[in-house]
């Protein structure tokens, strides 16, 4: 919903997520999968039907309720990394933890970056790093403050295929190790071959469902 | 490369508008616009005084004498080479009410040709010569408000009575502005002949203004003049130089101004260059794409070049038009509040030079970024190839920005002809910059220190974190800022300081009033009257003469002192047998008690040693039209500080004792007993005249006020300019912030939190560039109190808060007027456009 006004993208959807599944959307550019998702995320508002997250009705929170939801329950990772620039790795893993009042958040930060490998990288900022690397911050960052939901929206769509597979095995690892949802919009058909159960999006609309081999 | 086609991408470019050089155009408009302005008004007053010059001097010249009248011999030397000559006569006096009331005046005894050129206005409008025939007299409203005087009521100057016929609204000879100790009183000499005023020996000047043949030659006659009367001891000037001293403190003070506007077009450079950087960042794919299709670095930067020009003169031609016609447009308004006469017109000297500031300006602030064009290179269209960009232009650009800059400096000195100023002022701004760039630098540095210790509080790190940011706001903000406060701390802190020293200071060891015209047959009774008293707890008294120091060894005073102020115009002379009490002799001798040989003179050491004078020096100075040539026998210490006597140069009594001369004194009594002190002398002695230097101080004070008020306007236009330049930062910062909001909201921060942080940063700044700007402005106020106003330094807090408030408060207001946006924006739509 730009300047332009309201623009419809999704028509009805009916998708139930199940705790603890990994739940693939794909289609093509344009399909409405990215709108999904941050309607998912409470980033971007229906302008009908429900949305409900942990037994909360998304549509009903404001702004900052929104914002507070996803500080206790949900990890975002981003095609495009969206690490704030003007902090370190460390502090970029740090601040949803911080956000949520934890006393020890920069020792779980430190643990996390090197979780993903980023141990001798904490104090470098982000224009000092690859994108792989970034990304990877970005998964430290998401997945640092334990969320029941880790929205991805396509974490490999910037990265080479070495970077794109890597993350991929850390996404789903850290998944693995803290029993997540996992929600990840991919256009890749091996990635979202990884996932318990793939929708296929087709003009906003859910054009088939087809459940992992 | 072809301009041609430089010029043509240059045009496809700005076809976009100006949307990104609104602060661009802004800033520099606002400096020039400054700068025009005060030359334009600069240029009226020179343009009034010199079209006023006749009637401002009373005449087409004027051959003033001290302490006498024209001989026979000059009166008819003078009535020769004019066609008319009108004799007026300038003294200090007490004007005595019938109450008993007591007001200081200057009076202009005048005769029937008075004035010369030039009108006399009054109140009630009746001619000059009705309100001054017989005892007549008028006087200016100051004077008659003081002393509760209408017309129809009389008062006393000296033991004549005089009845005030009219207010005094206007006056032609009046080139000192109406600054002077006293309001004016007009009266006939010859009414004065039975005050006892005007006595040998008393403290007067003549002027015999001359009107003189159309087309006369007035260096020729200057020359003459002064060869055909040189013992006269006259000074002469003419419609030249009819209010010399005004015109050199205008040209002074304009001067001043414009340099200041300089500051302010350098922090408006801040401004252009940050606006130019910003928008050559944004173009940094359109560069890269042109150099794949095979455009040459120096067409790329003509490219830029061409449009930063095209936008410099729209900058500057819109600055021109406000500074040009704001004078003219108020000019009625500006006029009415000059006590000298202004004529504002369209003036191209001082638009041609804001133009030339401007253009120099925009040029040294832009030619860097514009070469750093030249660096981005065509790989950088694709992904991983960024960089390049940090490095230093080439050589002949960095040489070209010094020469640009030196081209600068050169031609403020041409402009101003005042090296020294110019050399000092462009020295302080290149250095304030300087020292404000490397207290960013520091800012930003603790500020990343400080991120640790503010761990578990996200709004305190963030604040922190961005302030300590490579390409934040920090460098932009201390630099706009922080000129424009340090320019208003100085002033703030100068002028606090010295009108603590001047009113409260100098007050408590300065005499209460200074005695001046007791005649020799009168001090003894007036030191009697003194010496009792217990709330008098100092006499000084010292005979007086006036003397002009004409030659020094033989050669022209002047020229041997090459124009010191000790010989320019006559100096009080005094004569003494004993040293007196608490004089300190630096060098040679005291004469003698029973000295009586030729004339020796004791000259005041610190302006010995300016003038170049040393023991032995044989000097001519010439009293009441005689010359006394004497020998400089000793050095003293003097001291003008306290505001006691001071006299540059004594001699011995049998030099100057035959010569007629009065006394002056000076009492130091406690204020409750000033008023009785003054009624019992004037009362006794009607021709003293009492001069209470606290008003004279006031008088002072006043004139120092309206100088930092010039001053402070000045740096308000820094400030805005400054201001300006933190609002295009504040909006160059804005798409950052709105990233940085929208993924803070993703990561579960609240807009009061995020809000929090931004608020933080805005008053962090503000506060770092307040107190940097303080630091500058205590540093300069020191420095200028101690060694060039030589008074004591504190620093006065009440000013120092008021800055580092102002900081804070303006930092706030640009940075939150552009976190709204920031704030309202939807994190998936912000984040999206950035996939």
């Amino acid at each position: 919903m730009g300047n332009a006004g309201p623009v419809d993208i999704l028509h009805d959807i009916a998708l139930t997520v199940t705790p603890g599944e990994t739940l693939g959307l794909v289609g093509p550019s344009g399909s409405g999968k990215s709108s999904l998702l941050m309607v998912m995320g409470g980033l971007e508002m229906a302008t009908g039907g429900t949305v409900m997250a942990l037994g909360q009705d998304l549509t009903t929170l404001n702004e900052d309720q929104l914002a507070l939801f996803r500080r206790d329950n949900m990890g975002v990772v981003f095609q495009s990394f969206h690490l704030i620039p003007t902090m370190t790795a460390l502090e970029n893993v740090a601040t949803p933890l911080e956000l949520a009042g934890d006393k020890e958040a920069f020792a779980k930060a430190e643990a996390e970056l090197a979780a993903v490998g980023l141990a001798e990288r904490v104090d470098h900022y982000p224009s000092q790093m690859s994108g792989g690397e970034q990304q990877r911050v970005a998964l430290a960052r998401a997945s640092a403050p334990r969320p029941k939901i880790l929205l991805a929206d396509e974490p490999t769509g910037n990265l080479d295929e070495t970077n794109g597979r890597a993350i991929m095995d850390m996404l789903f690892s850290l998944r693995d190790r803290h029993g997540a949802t996992l929600i990840m919009v991919t256009h890749a058909p091996d990635l979202a071959a990884r996932c318990d159960r793939v929708i296929r999006l087709r003009d906003g609309r859910i054009d088939r469902t087809k459940a992992a081999a | 490369m072809s301009i041609a086609v430089a010029a043509r991408f240059a045009g496809r470019e700005l076809r976009g508008g100006l949307r990104g050089f609104r602060i661009f155009l802004a800033c520099l408009a606002l400096g020039v616009a400054a700068i025009a302005a005060v030359g334009t008004v600069r240029a009226g007053i020179q343009a009034g005084l010199d079209r006023e010059g006749a009637a401002l001097l009373g005449g087409d010249a004027e051959v003033e004498l001290t302490y006498r009248f024209a001989r026979a011999e000059e009166l008819a030397y003078l009535n020769e080479i004019a066609e008319v000559v009108s004799e007026t006569v300038d003294f200090r006096s007490m004007a005595v009410t019938e109450n008993e009331e007591r007001g200081l005046t200057q009076i202009r005894a005048v005769d029937d040709a008075y004035p010369l050129v030039g009108q006399v206005r009054l109140d009630p409008d009746i001619a000059l010569e009705v309100a001054l025939e017989g005892q007549g007299a008028v006087a200016e409203r100051l004077l008659t408000d003081r002393l509760g005087l209408a017309p129809g009521d009389t008062f006393k100057l000296g033991t004549a009575t005089f009845e005030l016929r009219a207010i005094l609204e206007k006056y032609p000879d009046n080139a000192a502005g109406g600054f002077g100790l006293g309001p004016r009183t007009i009266v006939r000499t010859e009414a004065l002949a039975e005050s006892g005023l005007i006595a040998e020996g008393t403290l007067f000047s003549t002027q015999y203004r001359l009107d003189l043949p159309d087309g006369a030659d007035l260096q020729a006659l200057e020359d003459q003049t002064q060869k055909q009367l040189s013992d006269a001891g006259l000074r002469w000037r003419d419609s030249r130089n009819g209010a010399a001293g005004v015109e050199e403190f205008v040209e002074q003070i304009g001067n001043f101004l414009i340099l200041m506007g300089l500051a302010g077009l350098a922090v408006g450079g801040v401004g252009v260059s940050a606006a130019v950087q910003s928008y050559l960042a944004g173009k940094t794919g359109v560069i890269a794409t042109l150099k794949t299709l095979g455009a040459t670095r120096s067409t790329i930067f003509l490219t830029y070049f061409l449009q930063v020009g095209a936008l410099t003169f729209l900058g500057v031609a819109i600055g021109l038009i406000i500074g040009g016609s704001l004078p003219v447009l108020f000019a009625p308004l500006i006029e009415a509040r000059l006590p000298i006469p202004a004529e504002f017109t369209f003036d191209p000297r001082p638009l041609w030079e804001a133009a030339i500031y401007g253009i120099l300006t925009a040029l040294i602030f832009t030619l860097w970024p514009l070469a750093k064009t030249e660096n981005i290179k065509a790989a950088t269209l694709f992904r991983d190839a960024f960089g390049g960009t940090r490095t230093l232009p080439r050589f002949i650009y960095i040489l070209a920005t010094a020469l640009l800059l030196a081209a600068l400096v050169g031609l403020a000195i041409w402009f101003s002809g005042n090296a020294f100023l110019t050399l000092w002022t462009t020295g302080g701004i290149t250095g304030a910059l300087l020292i404000l760039v490397l207290s960013a630098l520091a800012i930003r540095f603790v500020a990343r220190r400080l991120r640790k210790p503010t761990r578990g509080r996200p709004a305190l790190r963030l604040a922190f974190g961005a302030i300590g940011a490579r390409g934040g706001e920090a460098t932009a903000v201390v630099l706009s800022l922080g000129l424009g406060l340090a320019v208003l701390a100085s002033v703030g802190q100068i002028d606090s300081n010295l009108r603590s020293a001047l009113a409260d200071e100098l007050p408590q060891e300065a005499p209460s009033y200074f005695f001046v015209d007791i005649q020799p047959d009168q001090i003894d009774g007036f030191q009697a009257r003194l010496a009792d008293d217990p709330d008098v707890s100092k006499v000084e008294t010292a005979p007086m003469l006036r003397g002009v120091i004409t030659t020094i060894n033989g050669r022209d005073a002047n020229e041997y002192t090459n124009g010191h102020w000790v010989v320019q115009g006559d100096r009080g002379v005094t004569y003494s047998v004993e040293m007196p009490e608490g004089t300190e002799i630096t060098d040679g001798e005291w004469w003698a008690a029973d000295y009586t040989g030729p004339p020796l003179i004791s000259f005041s050491a610190e302006e010995a040693m300016e003038m170049g004078l040393k023991i032995g020096d044989e000097m001519v100075i010439n009293i009441l039209g005689r010359d006394i040539a004497g020998t400089v026998s000793s050095f003293r210490q003097v001291t003008f500080e306290d505001a006691g006597i001071g006299f540059v140069i004594a001699m011995n009594e049998s030099a100057l004792a035959g010569a007629p001369h009065s006394w002056i004194s000076t009492v130091y009594a406690e204020e409750d007993a000033e008023a009785q002190i003054l009624r019992d002398l004037a009362s006794t002695y009607p021709n003293i005249t009492a001069i209470r230097v606290r008003d004279a101080i006031d008088q002072v004070v006043a004139l120092i006020s309206g100088i930092s008020a010039a001053t402070r306007y000045g740096a308000l236009a820094t400030l805005i300019t400054g201001f300006l330049v933190l609002i295009g930062a504040a909006a160059a910062g804005e798409r950052a912030r709105t990233y940085e909001a929208a993924v803070l909201k993703t990561l579960g921060a609240s807009r009061s939190r995020i809000f929090r942080s931004f608020a933080l940063r805005a008053a962090f700044l503000g506060l770092a560039a307040g107190a940097v700007a303080l630091g500058a402005g205590i540093l300069g106020g020191w420095a200028v109190s101690t060694f060039v106003m030589e008074t004591s330094y504190r620093v006065i807090w009440s000013n120092a808060l008021t800055i580092i408030g102002g900081g804070i408060a303006a930092s706030m207001l640009a940075g939150l007027l552009f976190a709204v946006r920031p704030l309202a924006a939807k994190p998936a739509q912000v984040l999206r456009a950035r996939e």
